[in-house]
């Protein structure tokens, strides 16, 4: 019976949060915006590559071009024909024109070669091999052709050698490392943005019925913790439906739009945030159940809160904190203790690679706080939600009014 | 039969319930009155179990009340309550459910409330958008909705119209005829003398007076009236079992205690002039409760 009327309950919960117009339109809308942010770079092409990925031949690929100030020999043309397979020169007047060829990309110029001199090129977005890529190939190739003058079947032997391989040790792939900084830091944002709202979202649903009168009804029905769960479970399921409306369209926008781009392993940082999620909305919420018991009036529900939001706040600074020096020792600490944990153990999944069992350790540290809570909560919330009117004294709720 | 035993709960240093007792039979509709404080609602609260008492047990047909039993109950809080912003059907419907009622019963019973209430235009209407005395109705059917066993109203007729008062009179007496235990508070006493067959004064956390209404009527102090054309210097020498109530222009109330001859004060009022008015009554239910609060309120 017990599951039956929790469920009754939550499932009122739900309905009563998607009848409001308010609730329903807001989260709307604001899943089209984010989903059209989403789409923006892919509409505007800012992730596209500009050129041959690496800067290397491959057979069946469009010629690169390359602005040519002065002229090329018949050994440099050979060069860069071996280097890149096909070349299309566009001849440059002079240094100006250099520069807006390369910094408006006009004509496709990812580089532009001065014969004997240097080699131009546009400032390159750190993320992508692009413009920096074909002009480090292009000035490789011209200083082979300059070795062996007259001899353009030697600057082509030469430059068909297969090149070394090149493997990045240390810190990673540049481009993921800068995903999972993006993710650990948009991530404590997230959840502290989430969780206040739906703490907020607790106290007001426990203040409504408690105002309205109609706890007294209620409890004489249903035990006051199985309100008190069903009222969490209710608002727990809103929650995740909505932060799903909310982040999934985007999500899946990004997924399909760049894919590519995405680095693999960082997917799996979206799950962590989706489990923090759980594991914070369970300890602030019941915090904000029991807090809420003791007072009658919206206008008090702030303060009555504080308490809660102040672990919150210190959480979400000790994530926020931890992006920086996501291995030190006090980052470590933080991603233990429970209510630090959502955020400074996400933080570490994303930029410290924890141990499993750490993690492991850290959630459930954090749902068992979230189940001594949730008895203390409910005591304070059976002796506080009968007593309207003035705001109750947390002892007095305690002793059960 | 509900049984409160002998209930005691305090708050803090103030005691709201000092040993109260309290029996309400099977289709009996019992009036329960008492002075602000005596502890009326604290006592209704642990009936329903809302409130634990710190002594003392509540038991229907036996059974000390749990989940099961509670849900065999209908309870109006003095606090009236219910969700603002929800549909006067979906309430009711999910109030049932919530005692334990499935789905389509608690359907077909709201539906049928709702009009047994006149409500009928109004099931899909919030019920902040219905008027006070519509949302009484609502309140009251949710007490009734998932058909309970004991119904248990605290102070279910204060603020109601004259027609709304009807409506919960009827509603009240077929409930009773039907079998149910109903209890109700009020301090409307003369509502109570008419409506119920039963009354329980409460004061101080006890119940002072308990009984039958006709009956704690017949064997209450009966109230003579006396007026005479002369002075009222008589009241002075009352006989044994007769005590001064009011005296006004010539006209005197005495309460005569069981087996007091009203002729002994009549003669004694003639000592001093002519008779001009002479009226021996039953006591009222608001006599009665001032007699028995008086009782346990010496001072």
């Amino acid at each position: 019976m017990a599951l039956r009327t929790i469920l009754l309950i939550a499932t009122r919960e739900v309905r009563q949060r998607l009848r409001s117009k308010l609730f329903v339109g807001t989260t709307l809308v604001l899943a089209v915006l984010l989903t059209t942010m989403a789409a923006l770079p892919s509409v505007l092409g800012v992730f596209e590559p500009d050129g041959p990925g690496d800067g290397s031949a491959a057979v069946g690929q469009e010629p690169v071009r390359l602005g040519v100030l002065g002229s090329l020999t018949g050994e440099e043309l050979a060069a860069l024909e071996a280097t890149f397979g096909a070349v299309e020169t566009v001849p440059i007047a002079d240094r100006t024109a250099a520069e807006a060829a390369l910094t408006a990309e006009k004509d496709g110029v990812l580089a532009v070669v001065e014969p004997g001199e240097r080699v131009l090129v546009a400032p390159g977005d750190g993320l992508l091999p692009t413009g920096q890529a074909v002009a480090g190939r292009a000035a490789e190739a011209l200083a082979v052709a300059a070795l062996f003058p007259a001899d353009p079947d030697r600057v082509g032997a030469v430059l068909a050698r297969p090149a070394l391989p090149v493997e990045a040790v240390g810190q990673g792939d540049p481009a993921e490392r800068f995903a999972r900084v993006v993710i650990a830091n948009l991530g404590v944002v997230f959840l502290f943005a989430v969780l206040l709202m739906y703490a907020s979202m607790i106290i007001n649903g426990v203040i409504e019925e408690k105002g309205s009168r109609v706890v007294e009804l209620l409890v004489a029905a249903v035990p006051v913790r199985w309100l008190m769960t069903g009222k969490l479970l209710g608002l727990g399921v809103v929650g995740l439906g909505q932060t799903v409306v909310l982040f999934g369209p985007p999500i899946a926008v990004l997924l399909v739009t760049l894919g590519e781009v995405i680095p693999p392993g960082v997917g799996v940082l979206g799950v962590a945030v989706a489990g923090w999620f759980v594991a914070g909305y369970a300890l602030y919420a019941v915090m904000a159940a029991g807090l809420g018991a003791l007072v009658s009036r919206p206008e008090e529900a702030q303060a009555v809160l504080t308490p809660a939001n102040v672990l919150m706040i210190g959480g979400y600074a000790a994530g926020f904190a931890a992006v920086n020096a996501p291995t030190s020792t006090w980052a470590v600490a933080a991603s233990f203790v429970p209510f630090s944990a959502p955020f400074a153990m996400l933080v570490r999944q994303a930029l410290a690679e924890p141990a499993w069992w750490e993690v492991v350790l850290a959630a459930a540290g954090t749902l068992a706080t979230a189940a001594v809570l949730t008895v203390l909560a409910a005591r304070i919330y059976e002796g506080g939600i009968l007593r309207v009117g003035a705001r109750v004294r947390l002892s007095a709720a305690w002793n059960g009014g | 039969m509900l049984v409160l035993h002998a209930l005691r709960r305090r708050f803090g240093s103030v005691t709201a319930l000092d040993g109260l007792e309290l029996r309400v039979a099977p289709g009996e509709l019992c009036g329960f009155v008492g002075p602000n404080g005596a502890g009326k609602t604290t006592a209704m609260r642990c009936a329903v179990g809302v409130t634990t008492p710190d002594e003392g047990r509540v038991t229907w047909r036996g059974r000390t009340v749990d989940l099961e039993v509670r849900h065999r109950i209908g309870y109006m809080p003095e606090e009236r309550g219910l969700y603002p912003r929800m549909r006067v059907q979906e309430q009711l419907s999910y109030l049932a459910r919530l005692h334990g009622r499935s789905a389509g019963w608690a359907q077909q019973q709201a539906r049928w409330w709702i009009d047994r209430l006149g409500l009928g235009d109004r099931a899909d209407s919030a019920v902040e958008e219905l008027s006070l005395g519509n949302q009484q109705r609502v309140q009251l059917a949710a007490a009734l909705v998932h058909a309970p066993e004991v119904l248990v109203l605290d102070e279910p007729f204060s603020g109601l119209d004259p027609l709304a008062v009807d409506v919960m009179s009827d509603v009240l007496r077929e409930r009773a005829d039907a079998g149910v235990a109903v209890v109700f508070s009020s301090h409307q006493l003369d509502l109570v003398e008419d409506l119920c067959r039963t009354v329980a004064v409460v004061s101080e956390g006890r119940v002072a007076l308990r009984g039958d209404v006709a009956e704690l009527r017949r064997g209450g102090d009966r109230r003579l009236r006396v007026a005479t054309d002369g002075s009222t210097a008589w009241v002075g020498s009352l006989p044994p079992g007769a005590h001064l109530l009011t005296s006004s222009n010539g006209t005197v109330t005495v309460a005569l205690a069981p087996g007091t001859d009203p002729g002994a004060v009549i003669d004694l009022a003639r000592t001093d002039g002519r008779l001009v008015e002479v009226r021996l009554e039953q006591p009222r239910l608001a006599e009665l409760f001032r007699d028995a609060v008086a009782r346990r309120e010496p001072s």
